[in-house]
């Protein structure tokens, strides 16, 4: 058919074409696992993929997917944030925040730096039991520049649809890179250091004082928790419905930055170790670094080998964007040269690869 | 937070394995584009030793 046939009413407006710059906005990817508990610094948990909490002298908290969502909007989980240890007294440098980064590449059509810098809107759904004040601060790294605005939980325990809009950044640059883009900073915790300022609701030289003025304290209870899903972020001065994504395109892009494998093929190169190359299942955004979680089995077809304890590193120098030659230590009694491969499902052993932001 | 790193060779190609003090373990490849590496970029910075035995055995 030609193109000038094609009836405009079957491009419909209703499906994706990625305006959503939040990467797995619907929490539904969550690669790593499920639950975290005990966190007291920052890191990527086990929870969502592409959400990391970053906290520092702010309680202790337990992160995880959960299927508790607003009713009625086509979300089936959320990421929830419930503190386990309170910190009533935050000192000065306290903070905890939920936050994504994208990738500079990915912000290119915002125009940042110039007079052409486009208006950004951040919808999402957000439940909690404690109302007030909450920030979100957005910091992009290349100048050093950020602006912040505030939200109100109005009623305690139920899930609210809250939208900002921020203006234009005509001054700082956003590289074109795969480096850090944009932060967009869900603040949770604060300490003066981050308050005590005017909040900077115009993109500014970054003042710590000025990023979440009015701030509530999550940490001082540990009955607290707050929940988010349905995070959108787009360019203009208004929210659309969110951009749901088919599951495995979701998944497709959140493993640019971590992504899981086994189902290892290599060969025996010492009668101690088993080497391996696994290509990506995308490529990734940086060379990664790896873990191994658990113990691994492999076979020669002749018999089984299984790892006196876990051991998997990448081969120095062996890495690129898009595969990796992977040594597997801690075997004994191997053929070398013999050709062997996983026992997959065994230990339910995997090789972590990690480029996040 | 990180608690050791060590330098490994492999011939005359190296990478890190790191350490956390939640006890995970990542092998960390020389790239500053790598956030495992930053981290240990700021870890020396802050007075911190890399293991480095020059890739004896």
């Amino acid at each position: 058919m030609a193109f000038s046939t094609i009836p405009t009413a079957g491009l419909s407006t209703g499906g994706a074409n990625f305006r959503n710059l939040i990467i797995n906005g619907d929490m539904t990817i969550s690669q790593r696992g499920t639950i975290q508990t005990g966190m007291t610094s920052s890191q990527y948990p086990y929870a969502p993929d592409r959400f990391h909490y970053n906290l520092s002298s702010a309680g202790t908290w337990t992160v995880s997917q959960s299927t508790d969502v607003p009713s009625g909007q086509g979300f089936g989980y959320s990421e929830k944030f419930q503190c386990t240890t309170a910190n009533g007294s935050l000192s000065a440098g306290s903070y905890a925040m939920m936050r994504q980064i994208i990738e500079a590449q990915m912000v290119q059509h915002l125009k940042y730096g110039t007079s052409n810098a486009e208006s950004i809107t951040l919808s999402f759904w957000v439940k909690s039991n404690k109302t007030g004040t909450y920030s979100v601060w957005l910091y992009q790294d290349d100048d050093g520049r950020s602006i912040a605005n505030t939200y109100t939980i109005s009623s305690a325990d139920t899930w609210e649809k809250k939208t900002i809009t921020y203006s234009p950044d005509t001054t700082g640059v956003i590289d074109n890179d795969n480096n850090n883009g944009l932060r967009v900073n869900f603040y949770l915790v604060a300490g003066t250091n981050f308050t005590s300022g005017t909040l900077a609701t115009s993109w500014e030289s970054d003042t710590a004082a000025n990023r979440a003025v009015g701030q509530v304290n999550l940490a001082d209870s540990t009955s607290n928790y707050i929940n988010f899903t349905g995070i959108q972020l787009e360019v203009g001065t208004s929210a659309s419905d969110f951009e749901f994504l088919p599951y495995d395109v979701n998944l497709r892009r959140c493993e640019r930055y971590f992504q899981k494998h086994d189902g290892f093929e290599g060969t025996a190169s010492q009668t101690t170790q088993f080497q391996s190359v696994q290509t990506f299942h995308t490529p990734m955004r940086a060379n990664p670094s790896a873990s191994i979680s658990g113990v691994l089995v492999v076979t020669d077809t002749d018999s089984d080998y299984t790892q006196s304890s876990a051991n998997g590193a990448i081969t120095a120098g062996r890495v690129s964007t898009t595969a990796v030659q992977l040594n597997f230590g801690n075997f004994s009694g191997m053929t070398r040269f013999r050709p062997t491969q996983q026992n997959v499902g065994a230990n339910s052993c995997h090789m972590q690869m990690d480029a996040e932001l | 937070m990180i608690q050791s790193v060590e330098k490994i060779y492999y011939g005359t190609d190296f990478n890190y394995k790191v350490i956390y003090t939640d006890g995970k373990e990542w092998s960390v490849p020389h790239d500053t584009a790598n956030r495992h590496y930053q981290e240990i970029l700021e870890w020396v910075a802050e007075g911190n030793t890399i293991t480095d035995n020059g890739g004896a055995q």
